[in-house]
């Protein structure tokens, strides 16, 4: 079994939003039975009078931080597929004040007003509406913070390859402090606050073993696991097994046929990126609607994420097959090469052919792919009225399937982002 | 909203609230492979009004046609959207069994509503362009980030912190 399933295509976009929903669901209802529902309970985090945030907070990180170890290193998860989103440091450091700012201000951060709203808290709905207008302003404003917002971006990078320590070695490291920050925030609840640790706490418990001490123990456990169990990470680099490397090529597992991916695009899919792979000037001619032009030596994670599912083309399906094998052995495993290239695409999908048996099922097959085929701005050729020749050269049509109003005209499929 | 007379249950126990939170992360990361968020759901509503009022304006900006995607489907079609749906109905289900539905402000008992609920909108804006900044909010952030030991989400971290209880002082009234 591999996961992140939805990465490895165990459901489409249609079910991911279900998935969503009942993520949202069981995040809010936890965050309720926190008590992050009042602003009062969340900003006496910075009056030293309940440090709930922190506990659930910190409790949180590390148990999904462990958990996720745990489900990389043994085999499940394939840890680069995680989105992991870019660091800007500038702005994140700036942004990370404002959002603390206002967190004090406007007692709540984006989750908790929406549950807060949900449980009757007028000022939680008055605090969306702030929220609705500060992103309208910085919206507005975009144009010319784009240079601020760009500052030292320093790509997807985590605190391991910062560090140069091992990704276990940094688990096991906060887990200790942030078990020294519940340790000193019950410490501050008693001294500043003067609020004495209940038998739920890690420090007032008159029983040696409580729900809270054993959580901690168990994440402290997992937190040694992870320093000497290694690194999480799949192998980056595959042994090149030529062999086994012959065998995935020659067979259509890794390949996306020229009629699914014509589907794709006129459903408007964008859990994938369709790379081409061609000279620029080919690809100003010609291209797949939507595809990316990335030349075959700039292709790294720093132009396509690895978390990204892939799909390669060229004229080509030997061209394509070349960056299939390179990116795999840079670790990328949801690659994909279009099966027959340009010119299956070209055959296929753009200028279908009429069958050669007109049996009710061929037509009815064939009328569909005229339909994907003017759709996408060709036309089909044979049988038909007057038996059109196919363009020579397959004829690309002059501006591919930029029809206006067509649904797939976007000459770059804008991808909608990906995080918070 | 239930009967204001039954008196609120209690909160749960911090660390054990934080395992479960824990948990519905851990599970977005293996089910998705993404962490959770919320702020971006604020971002595509505000898009598409922007998109309503002035088409082409949207069109034409790369922050607010980020958030509408190429018109094929509906830019409310999204992960976000959908899971900040989810928070709702969550939250509204557990402060129902928890008795904690209450039509009001929160407050300290030494501030005026009116006040507060200018504070509220002032600090809804300033942590939204905050939001835009650090590229997520403390569940996009601090929460997911922080368990895939985002080096970016952790810098925004500490600054959220730090930011917090920095102008804490200047807010006391409101809370205290």
């Amino acid at each position: 079994m591999n996961a992140p399933f939805f990465r490895f295509g165990a459901f489409n976009d249609e079910t991911s939003l279900i998935v969503a929903f009942v993520i949202g669901l069981a995040f809010g209802f936890f965050l309720e039975r926190a008590g992050f529902g009042s602003a009062r309970k969340l900003t006496a985090q910075f009056y030293f009078k309940d440090l709930s945030v922190l506990k659930v907070m910190f409790t949180a990180i590390l148990t999904a931080m462990t958990g996720l170890y745990v489900v990389s290193r043994f085999g499940l998860v394939d840890l680069s597929l995680v989105h992991l989103t870019p660091t800007f440091l500038v702005p994140q450091l700036l942004g990370g004040v404002l959002l603390g700012i206002g967190f004090v201000i406007g007692g709540y951060c984006p989750g908790t007003s929406v549950v807060s709203a949900a449980t009757g808290r007028l000022d939680a709905v008055v605090f969306l509406g702030g929220m609705f207008a500060g992103t309208l302003a910085i919206g507005f404003a975009s144009p010319v913070l784009a240079p601020l917002a760009s500052l030292t971006a320093f790509g997807a990078r985590t605190l391991p390859a910062v560090l140069h320590l091992p990704h276990g070695v940094v688990v096991l490291a906060v887990v200790v402090l942030a078990i020294g920050a519940f340790v000193a925030a019950e410490w501050a609840e008693r001294k500043l606050g003067g609020v004495e640790p209940g038998p739920g706490s890690l420090l007032g418990s008159p029983r040696p073993l409580n729900p809270a001490r054993g959580l901690v123990a168990g994440l402290l456990g997992l937190g040694l696991v992870a320093a000497v169990a290694g690194n999480p990470y799949r192998e980056g680099r595959v042994r090149l097994d030529a062999r086994r490397l012959a065998e995935l090529a020659g067979s259509a597992v890794d390949q996306v046929t020229a009629e699914d991916l014509g589907a794709w695009i006129i459903e408007g899919r964008a859990d994938f990126v369709l790379v081409d792979l061609r000279s620029e000037a080919e690809y100003a001619r010609h291209r797949i609607p939507g595809a990316r032009h990335v030349p075959l030596a700039s292709l790294d994670d720093t132009i396509v994420p690895r978390t990204e599912k892939l799909v390669l083309y060229a004229a080509s399906e030997a061209q394509a097959a070349q960056a299939w094998v390179l990116l795999k052995a840079q670790g990328f495993k949801a690659v994909y090469t279009l099966a027959g290239g340009l010119d299956a695409w070209n055959h296929e999908v753009l200028f279908p052919a009429a069958p050669a048996e007109e049996t009710p099922s061929a037509n009815a097959a064939f009328a569909r792919r005229v339909a994907v085929a003017r759709h996408l701005g060709g036309s089909p050729r044979g049988a038909a009225v007057g038996t059109p020749e196919p363009p020579s050269n397959l004829g690309p049509p002059p501006t591919p399937a930029t029809t206006p109003g067509s649904k797939s005209a976007a000459p770059v499929a804008k991808k909608k982002r990906e995080g918070c | 909203m239930s009967a204001p007379s039954a008196p609120p249950k209690p909160y749960l126990n911090p660390y054990l609230a934080g395992f479960g939170l824990g948990l519905v992360l851990l599970s977005a990361f293996v089910i998705m492979g993404r962490g959770l968020g919320a702020s971006g759901a604020v971002t595509t509503t505000a898009a598409v009004a922007v998109r309503t009022v002035a088409p082409a304006y949207a069109g034409a900006s790369p922050f607010f046609s980020d958030y509408l995607g190429d018109g094929s489907i509906s830019p409310f079609k999204d992960w976000l959207v959908f899971q900040v749906i989810g928070v709702f109905v969550g939250g509204l289900l557990s402060g129902a069994f928890g008795n904690r539905l209450r039509v009001t402000v929160e407050k300290g008992p030494h501030f005026s509503t009116p006040r507060r609920l200018l504070l509220a909108f002032v600090g809804g804006a300033i942590l939204a362009m905050g939001a835009k900044l650090a590229l997520g909010c403390m569940s996009g952030q601090a929460l997911t980030g922080g368990a895939l030991l985002n080096a970016g989400s952790w810098a925004a971290m500490v600054c959220i912190f730090g930011g917090a209880y920095g102008f804490a002082w200047f807010v006391r009234r409101q809370w205290l």
